[in-house]
């Protein structure tokens, strides 16, 4: 994307096209405020991968928050963007263990640490369901993933896994999201 | 009793909205009539739910990954880097936004703290004033002439080595004062000899004497003075005006004659009221305009009988001047121990010479025996 057709995107626009899951937005979103974070993290002590990793988690989290339609800005886009990775970045040095608890800041902070500790349950659970799914192993990871996750039918899924007959594949997916069920729960507590 | 698979397939169908009508009120039903299958339904809910946002963050995972492998690093490096030379030329400003982040609200406390803390000592100070107003208000009328040293210095003329001398230092404090008796005695007010280190009076005419503080009384603020042994002082053989001790009656035209400047002043009112300042009984309270400097002058009747001393007025309203009665005046002169008198006692007339003649003559006769009364103090 050009240089002029970016100052005319609003964040406000980004944000919808976020929440609709446009590429194009979400490229715009993502090369827009990328310098600053990287930025942030250069002078302090990490490195381009650091940023990458910081600045990618710093999107889910704003991803997460559009999608679930409980995004509430006070402040400025830029002012989210960089106080998320600042605390993601602080969380990232004290885990490593390292002097981190005083930024080089260049940039106004926002108060977010609702969205980080929703932020943090959302993480456990997706840990905890990747792991769970790991675990699971094939085919039922593929045919639950299907089934809830890319919402194929039962139709669908008979087909490609080459049941017999849709009961079949009931059958199947019914025993796989048993066994999910324990290794999900058996760690999984709602808070 | 719905078997597992059935109602898990039930469940799937529900949270998919691909339940018929029929079968959504007949999952309804169970679902409020057995616990354990609600719970089951809660949970699969749970579970499809976590399965769908592990799904929705790795495939936004994998389209930020796609994004961050086409990106141009150099460009993105660019300007990151151009942004710290930005950030630089506005750290100073960034910090001190921060630090108004960060101290904001102890500004704030300190703030408060600060107005309470002014605003309430104003209101202290203002009270304080308003009950002490009216002590203020009243100001004695002598005149310092400090300010005005100058223009005497031009006023006073060159005859003798005595106002030389005034001429180099001149008299700091100046008021009126007159004739008590023939003998040299007169009486100012004591606020305006006080402190003196030394005392002339100066005639009319311009004649000084020195003179000697015979006795101060600050509770009536009356001082006698007497011209101190200086032969150049011609002992008249009577007064013009008489004392009038007995109190005068309200309304009663009265005139006075000062020293506001280097002139006498002729003044002219009436008798307002039989108490002075805040009720004082010891003084008069007289309509008759004065300035700084009408301290210790007489005030007369129409007969010319001294019946006060000009002592002050009250700076909140014109035309309040108070008059020290001569009852007190002989009460202070009764009060004077005799030693200090040389034994020579103040011989005060009642005679007055002055009742019939008109008001101008009056005023010729009396100001002979009226005197500026200056006062040398030590500088501080």
């Amino acid at each position: 994307m050009t240089e002029p057709s970016r100052l005319h995107v609003s964040d406000d626009h980004l944000l919808a096209g976020l929440a609709n899951g446009s590429d194009t937005m979400l490229e715009e979103l993502y090369k827009r405020y990328f310098p600053m974070v990287l930025h942030l993290i250069l002078n302090n002590s990490g490195s381009e991968d650091d940023a990458k990793d910081i600045y990618q988690e710093t999107l889910i989290v704003l991803y997460e928050k559009v999608t679930a339609d409980s995004l509430e800005l006070h402040c400025q886009l830029k002012t989210y963007l960089y106080s998320v990775s600042r605390r993601l970045w602080l969380k990232q040095l004290s885990m490593r263990s390292r002097n981190g608890n005083s930024l080089v800041d260049t940039e106004d902070l926002a108060d977010v640490d609702d969205d980080l500790t929703d932020h943090e349950s959302r993480d456990r659970q997706f840990d905890l369901m990747a792991d769970s799914l790991d675990r699971l192993g094939e085919p039922c990871r593929t045919l639950l993933e299907d089934f809830y996750i890319h919402h194929l039918s039962m139709q669908d899924i008979t087909e490609k896994f080459g049941y017999t007959n849709a009961d079949n594949a009931k059958t199947q997916k019914y025993k796989c999201l048993m066994r999910l069920k324990r290794l999900f729960f058996s760690v999984f507590k709602e808070e | 009793m719905i078997d597992h698979q059935k109602f898990t397939d039930w469940v799937d169908k529900w949270l998919r909205n691909e339940l018929t009508e029929a079968e959504r009120l007949e999952f309804e039903a169970i679902r409020r009539s057995d616990p354990v299958l609600a719970q089951r339904a809660r949970e699969q809910q749970q579970l499809a739910k976590a399965m769908k946002n592990y799904g929705q963050r790795t495939d936004f995972r994998s389209r930020l990954n796609r994004i961050h492998a086409r990106l141009d690093m150099d460009a993105v490096r660019d300007e990151a880097s151009q942004l710290s030379k930005v950030r630089k030329l506005h750290s100073t400003g960034g910090t001190l936004r921060q630090l108004w982040q960060t101290y904001r609200p102890i500004l704030a406390v300190a703030a408060s703290v600060a107005l309470i803390t002014t605003f309430g000592t104003l209101m202290l100070v203002r009270q304080y004033q308003s009950s002490h107003k009216q002590q203020e208000q009243y100001s004695m009328m002598r005149r310092d002439l400090q300010a005005i040293r100058r223009s005497q210095n031009a006023i006073l003329q060159d005859l003798n080595a005595r106002e030389r001398a005034l001429q180099i230092n001149p008299g700091q404090v100046a008021g009126s004062g007159f004739l008590l008796s023939p003998d040299g005695y007169l009486v100012t007010n004591t606020h305006i000899i006080q402190d003196a280190d030394s005392v002339y009076i100066q005639s009319t005419k311009g004649d000084i004497y020195k003179a000697k503080v015979v006795y101060a009384d600050t509770k009536y603020d009356l001082a006698i003075l007497q011209v101190h042994e200086d032969s150049a002082f011609r002992v008249k053989t009577t007064l013009p005006y008489g004392f009038e001790a007995a109190p005068s009656d309200l309304g009663e035209r009265v005139f006075t004659l000062g020293f506001p400047r280097e002139e006498i002043v002729y003044g002219e009112g009436y008798l307002s009221s039989h108490t002075g300042y805040r009720g004082d009984s010891t003084a008069y309270q007289v309509a008759i305009s004065v300035n700084p400097g009408n301290s210790g002058g007489p005030l007369l009747d129409e007969k010319g009988n001294v019946i006060g001393i000009i002592s002050g007025k009250q700076t909140s309203s014109e035309g309040a001047t108070f008059a020290i009665k001569t009852d007190y005046l002989f009460r202070a002169i009764s009060s004077i121990p005799t030693d200090s008198l040389k034994n020579n006692s103040i011989r005060m007339s009642r005679k007055n010479g002055l009742a019939k003649l008109p008001r101008k003559d009056q005023i010729k006769k009396i100001q002979e025996s009226v005197y500026m009364v200056k006062v040398f103090k030590h500088e501080k």
